[in-house]
């Protein structure tokens, strides 16, 4: 029953790897919920935090999952000049110069890591990222357990965020009517920045993530965004719960695509998915295709 | 560029009628007439520079069909391009078809490849037609990478020994020729009111009988032929193909920024924006990260201080040039 073992096993993975799709999936989903920002970069902020924490690890040691807060504050706080310099001047163009401005981003982001950092594949080593741990015939990477609790903890506290704070309320306004909620007192200039950085964190911490479970180079990217799309769609803009739910069936979809098929047609199952749900069953974005 | 348009109709109107068409009319004939006398005399660096250019314009027209005039922006110029260098390949060596057929069976499948896809892409509008393309043209480099039906990661040598690069600048003058013509038929004709009126507003157009999904099946498609014919002359050239070329993200990048560089939705723009983005691409020839690091930086400044691209800038300049009485 070995396959019976292997198969079990990969689809654990898959559901685990789910959560931490789902953490990078929200932060590309806050953006586009609130600011109606498609932000093409989402990729890169991953990597970035990736490499970041690759660079605290080289020089001071830093563990990557005790650095996984650091490294979210420092995207953060680098992504709100990022988004005070070229997204806020084209608040009032329309949804396009934002997102292809994003798209300028990711392209001079992705270029500068290989030219600090070389093509070459890297991933961040930690005593936990081979380990694995059996639970009856599943065996799985510790650190994929690790990475989907931390995930669906993030998760969890962004909901809390946006459903039961003060910033969550100026954000479900905002969200919701930009203009009448600038009139009610909303500093929407303010909200938007920080949905933005929001966002980064959600990137570079799950970057963090992907970098100890896998390997990442500065193209890695790509993958990601589209994969984060797909799950945005699958799950509706805007819902938290939709997202986690829609993260960890696209982990669970990736992982039956690499045992059937083999493992080069992991990402490639996502996007047909991606495209099969635009075809078939796009319901749940249709309120954002206006605007 | 959906919020722009309002300021885009006043030059729109002049430019119909005063110098620049009289200029585009007989600027393009008198350029091709030029380029015909002077081919023989071209060294194999200018003929080289002269195909990229004009592979380059072609696509830039077709993408700019898309997105200037259609609203479609599309991220997926690269599943076109690799579809039709693929499909040439194949027909050459598995069908034994000449060239002069290989090359427009390229643009034909590119162009089926758009009708398969409609569905898909255009199900919800706006922004989710570029995500959609997107999405395309990655999961065709991936499956491309993955299979081993078309020569896999290694790609595929071409059969008969690749035209000379005379004979391949000819066939580059050729295609753009035919882009050229196809602009003015798509720009010049009441499908372009058709295509407007569902880029500005698809409802209202809808609601006074125009068919929104049937406009943009064949702006799309139309597009995507073009594509599919610039990326069979492209593999043409190469003779070997792979899919890390073929289907790369660095076409729809290049192309992008040729029409955003040069003036989305203006008739010249794709031509200015090519020769810029080509002069960029020899003075950083080696160094390609600093290359697309640079085309980035320039998009973003491009489309936050000139939105309407290099031309753009030329026109709002034009009353200090003077303009025909």
């Amino acid at each position: 029953m070995a396959n019976f073992d292997v198969i079990v096993s990969s689809l654990a993975s898959g559901f685990l790897l789910g959560g931490i799709l789902a953490l990078i999936a929200l932060g590309l989903s806050v953006a586009l919920g609130v600011m109606r920002l498609v932000n093409l970069a989402h990729g890169e902020l991953l990597v970035c935090g990736a490499y970041l924490s690759s660079f605290l690890m080289a020089a001071v040691g830093l563990d990557p999952l005790a650095g996984l807060l650091v490294v979210g504050m420092a995207a953060a706080l680098l992504a709100l000049p990022l988004q005070r310099l070229l997204i806020a001047p084209l608040v009032s163009k329309g949804m396009e110069p934002p997102m292809m401005t994003m798209f300028g981003l990711s392209i001079i982001a992705q270029n500068l890591l290989l030219l600090g950092f070389s093509a070459d594949t890297r991933t961040l080593e930690a005593p936990y990222s081979s380990r694995p741990v059996s639970i009856g015939p599943i065996t799985v990477p510790e650190v994929y357990l690790i990475g989907f609790v931390i995930s669906v903890v993030i998760v969890a506290a962004v909901h809390f965020l946006v459903a039961h704070t003060a910033f969550g309320r100026a954000l479900r306004a905002s969200s919701a009517d930009p203009a009448a909620a600038a009139v009610m007192g909303v500093d929407v200039r303010k909200v938007h920045a920080l949905t933005f950085a929001l966002g980064a964190a959600c990137a570079a911490m799950g970057g963090v993530l992907i970098g100890t479970a896998f390997s990442f180079t500065p193209s890695t990217g790509g993958s990601y965004l589209l994969i984060s799309f797909a799950i945005v769609v699958l799950g509706g803009v805007g819902n938290i719960f939709g997202t986690l739910l829609a993260g960890i069936a696209m982990g669970l979809l990736q992982s039956i695509g690499a045992v059937v098929l083999g493992d080069g047609y992991r990402d490639l199952v996502g996007l047909v998915l991606f495209l099969l749900v635009l075809a078939l069953r796009p319901e749940g974005i249709a309120k954002l295709g206006k605007a | 560029m959906n919020l722009s348009n309002i300021e885009m109709q006043a030059p729109d109107a002049s430019l119909l009628k005063s110098l620049p068409r009289d200029a585009a009319r007989w600027a393009v004939p008198g350029l091709l007439l030029a380029l015909a006398i002077a081919t023989p005399s071209l060294s194999d660096y200018a003929l080289e520079i002269g195909i990229r250019l004009l592979i380059l314009v072609t696509l830039a027209e077709a993408w700019n069909l898309l997105a200037g005039y259609g609203g479609l922006v599309s991220l997926g110029t690269a599943s076109f391009v690799g579809v039709g260098a693929y499909v040439l390949t194949g027909a050459v060596n598995q069908m034994g078809l000449p060239i002069w057929l290989a090359i427009p069976a390229g643009g034909l499948v590119a162009a089926l490849l758009a009708l398969l896809v409609a569905k898909a892409v255009f199900r919800l509008r706006g922004l989710y037609f570029t995500v959609g393309t997107l999405a395309l043209a990655e999961a065709l480099r991936l499956f491309m990478v993955n299979f081993k039906g078309f020569g896999g990661a290694t790609g595929l040598f071409l059969s008969v020994d690749p035209p000379g690069l005379k004979q391949l600048f000819w066939i580059a003058l050729g295609l753009f020729v035919l882009t050229t013509l196809v602009m003015a038929a798509a720009t010049g004709s009441r499908f372009s009111i058709l295509l407007r009126a569902v880029r500005d507003d698809e409802d209202a157009a809808a609601q006074i009988g125009v068919r929104p999904f049937r406009i943009k099946l064949i702006v799309f498609m139309l597009a995507s032929f073009l594509m599919g014919l610039a990326g069979a002359t492209q593999g043409l050239k190469l003779g070997a193909i792979e899919p890390y070329g073929m289907f790369g993200i660095q076409w729809t990048v290049s192309v992008l920024s040729v029409v955003i560089i040069g003036g989305q939705g203006l008739r010249a723009g794709p031509v200015i924006g090519a020769v810029f983005v080509v002069a960029l691409s020899e003075i950083l020839a080696d160094y390609p990260a600093l290359h697309l690091a640079m085309t980035g930086l320039i998009l973003i400044l491009v489309i936050r201080f000139a939105p309407r691209g290099l031309v753009g800038l030329l026109l709002s300049r034009k009353p200090l040039i003077g303009v025909k009485p």
